[in-house]
């Protein structure tokens, strides 16, 4: 597993075997079950998640018990609460869709590993930029964008997941109702299928 | 489980490492009891592309809706023979009256490959009815032989198929004897559904187990220790690079990204919850 993390780096960046090999006894691998909740809000977790194989989502639970689902988190994907970073304590649960297994990065650990191996001082800057404008686009998805404008943004970059969730988690995604996602697909289906 | 109404085993190719094209996968639902249950219990909306999916009922119903607008159901005995191709959206569930009543229920989910030159043909459906299955006697009272699809001894079966296949449910009473004569390069596995049988004189096979066969002779011969129900497979292998994703099957990554793709988009129709 540790391994599928070293090729993600080494896809993205020239690191070498041996620079791997100095940052990563900070790294753990852990499994997960299906439907295993991995972070509840409140916890202080000392690290983040970057997924080998499974599925992982942050989410929140509205006072009426509905769930939001912030991000999905499917193979080489980081996914954290960044709260967690300042040792605040989290605001999302996080929970595996599918069986599972991650590599646990803890809250530092690209900090001090770009200590280390300084090629690693751009991409951290770059996973930060990414993360930004991922939430920045989604903020305004969320607040302009139509609801058949945010499923044909989720399937783009999330083409596979139509097949691995359930409707009612790419509603929750998009911030719509099923019933509007039925709709939406209902609508595609009618501009795209030729029998 | 599949969805929350089928549970399966699925013996190839999850569950063991064999060589079965044109059938890529085959799961098997032993015979269980549901309690009775108003919702019925099944799965929902799922896309298929580049195969068939053949389901034969054993106990138990299902109904099955299709977004090529085919709905049926599929009673003990009964097949529905549905081939995929370029893509179609499916639902199966518990037939209702069944759901409420519950009881025994067994059933085999077949994947059957297509060859490249059709996996984006039209997609289509066949119900194969019991009462209309075509069948062949077997001598001394030892039952018959239901050609679901292919051929067995010259007589032809109702399932069209568009590579050489056969598929029949050998139905034997206890001591009938039924003989199989295959090509040597054609894959064959036997499904032992209710019974036990012994095969070519010596192995003894029972309920629930697989028998897979070399392709070292041509020439099968069972005979029931009991009343028994028997799946009989045999192809032609499609000799042709697979791509599998999971409701898909083509021959390149590429064609499994388009397919994803293509679901995404709509373009494989539309079916209401």
């Amino acid at each position: 597993m540790i391994d599928q993390f070293k090729n993600y780096l080494k896809e993205k960046i020239a690191i070498t075997d041996e620079q791997f090999e100095s940052i990563s006894s900070e790294l753990k691998v852990k499994k997960f079950d299906k439907s295993e909740i991995i972070q509840y809000t409140g916890d202080k977790l000392k690290h983040g998640f970057f997924v080998c194989k499974g599925l992982l989502r942050a989410y929140s639970v509205d006072a009426k018990g509905k769930e939001h689902i912030l991000q999905f988190a499917p193979e080489n994907w980081l996914i954290s609460d960044r709260n967690n970073m300042n040792n605040e304590p989290s605001v999302f649960f996080i929970d595996a869709i599918e069986a599972t297994e991650v590599v646990l990065m803890p809250n530092d650990f690209m900090q001090q590993a770009a200590m280390r191996v300084p090629c690693l001082q751009p991409l951290q800057i770059n996973l930060l930029n990414n993360s930004i404008r991922f939430m920045q686009k989604r903020i305004n998805m969320l607040l302009s964008a139509t609801a058949e404008e945010r499923y044909l943004d989720f399937i783009k970059l999330y083409p596979n997941l139509t097949l691995r969730v359930p409707q009612w988690m790419i509603a929750s995604y998009l911030g719509i109702t099923p019933e509007s996602l039925s709709r939406v697909r209902k609508e595609l289906a009618h501009k795209h299928f030729r029998p | 489980m599949v969805g929350d109404g089928f549970r399966v085993h699925t013996f190839f190719p999850g569950g063991y490492d064999i060589n079965m094209s044109p059938f890529f996968l085959m799961d098997y639902g032993s015979k269980i009891n549901f309690s009775a249950r108003k919702d019925p219990r099944g799965v929902g909306i799922h896309p298929h592309r580049g195969f068939e999916t053949v389901t034969i009922a054993y106990h138990g119903a299902i109904a099955h809706h299709d977004s090529a607008g085919n709905c049926g159901t599929i009673y003990p005995g009964d097949v529905q023979w549905m081939t995929a191709a370029s893509g179609i959206l499916h639902k199966e569930y518990h037939e209702t009256q069944y759901s409420l009543t519950g009881g025994p229920f067994q059933m085999v989910q077949l994947w059957i490959n297509l060859p490249a030159k059709d996996k984006l043909g039209k997609p289509k459906y066949q119900a194969v009815k019991q009462s209309e299955m075509v069948s062949v006697d077997l001598p001394d009272e030892g039952g018959k032989i239901e050609i679901i699809a292919g051929n067995y001894q010259g007589i032809k079966g109702n399932a069209n198929t568009f590579s050489p296949i056969n598929v029949y449910n050998a139905r034997l009473n206890k001591g009938g004897k039924a003989h199989f004569s295959f090509p040597e390069n054609f894959n064959t596995g036997f499904m032992v559904i209710e019974g036990a049988i012994k095969i070519n004189g010596s192995e003894k096979a029972d309920v629930n187990h697989f028998i897979y066969f070399e392709n070292t002779g041509t020439e099968i011969e069972i005979e029931a220790l009991e009343n028994t129900v028997v799946l009989v497979l045999n192809g032609e292998p499609i000799n042709e690079p697979i791509a599998h994703y999971g409701p898909f099957l083509m021959n390149t990554e590429a064609e499994i990204q388009q397919a994803i793709s293509d679901y995404n988009q709509g373009k494989f129709g539309y079916l209401d919850e």
